[in-house]
């Protein structure tokens, strides 16, 4: 009796412990939870996809455990998600064109407030 | 180099204003809307009548794909326009997104159907795969690709100034 008793209480617990999604292996699950904290939901103002249970954040992240054991790479993930629900889903844009000015401007202001400190200091 | 100076002072500030000023002031009056051209996405389901429904229905065609729910309330809304698209020639598939076959149908029963054939994705990954974020949204399509994407009821106003435009581009219809 207390055998059973025994088995079934650490069975039980084997179920609940399992997670909601299946990973081979803790590397992919590792770049799930990356991912999902990298990615924005397209239905809220502004929450990543790990924050909301929104039907489409669901689905999305159903996608992504889906591509993942597929074996695509992040970048074919971010990929998929940009040129479906626009580039601003993704929190860090990409290098592209019409990012490179938001990208180089923090150095641009830097290179010229050292100009005007250094332009200063000798003058 | 002080005048250099007093200028970047002056000229640096003004450029960002002015930046911002082009940038968040620009008018999008319709923000639903997307232009983008693609390939429709390979798809293989069934209609909501049961029958085998694969891209060759939609790959060299011309027609609106519109993405609607019995459970949605603003395809209600954008329903009777959607009949008298119909009644003008427009040939309109169905995208029945996340919902009971048996609703769908007896909303289309009840409110009339506007659809020549029903796409029944219960589990929403055709929709997924074009982007769909939520019912109702439309795409135009020619030639089997994807021009317009609209978020959003389609009505009188939505469809003259994002639709017509491109369908009348393309001298379609």
């Amino acid at each position: 009796m207390k055998i059973i008793f025994l088995t079934v209480f650490l069975l039980s617990a084997n179920l609940l412990s399992d997670s909601i999604y299946n990973f081979e292996n803790e590397e992919d699950e590792l770049r799930f939870n990356t991912l999902v904290k990298e990615i924005r939901c397209p239905k809220c103002t502004s929450g990543s996809l790990s924050s909301s249970s929104a039907p489409i954040s669901e689905d999305l992240k159903l996608k992504i455990v889906q591509m993942i054991k597929e074996n695509k790479t992040d970048e074919e993930i971010k990929d998929y998600i940009s040129m479906r629900f626009g580039i601003d889903s993704l929190y860090e844009p990409e290098f592209r064109t019409d990012t490179y000015f938001l990208w180089s401007a923090p150095f641009i202001l830097l290179l010229i407030a050292l100009t005007i400190l250094f332009t200063r200091r000798s003058g | 180099m002080k005048l250099l100076l007093k200028l970047l002072i002056l000229t640096v500030p003004i450029s960002f204003l002015l930046m911002f000023f082009v940038l968040l002031t620009e008018d999008k009056s319709y923000p639903g809307a997307d232009y983008d051209t693609y390939n429709f996405p390979k798809f293989e389901l069934e209609t909501l009548a049961g029958e085998k429904i694969f891209n060759s229905r939609i790959e060299g065609n011309d027609l609106l794909l519109n993405v609607w729910a019995s459970w949605c309330i603003t395809c209600r809304v954008e329903h009777p326009y959607l009949m008298k698209l119909k009644r003008q020639g427009i040939p309109i598939l169905g995208l029945n997104y996340k919902d009971e076959r048996e609703d769908a149908i007896e909303w289309l029963n009840k409110y009339g159907n506007p659809y020549e054939d029903n796409i029944y994705d219960y589990k929403g990954s055709l929709a997924l795969d074009l982007g769909v974020t939520g019912a109702p949204e439309t795409f135009l399509i020619i030639n089997g690709q994807v021009v317009v994407h609209y978020q959003g009821e389609v009505n009188e106003m939505v469809w003259n100034e994002v639709f017509v435009p491109a369908i009348e581009g393309e001298g379609l219809f």
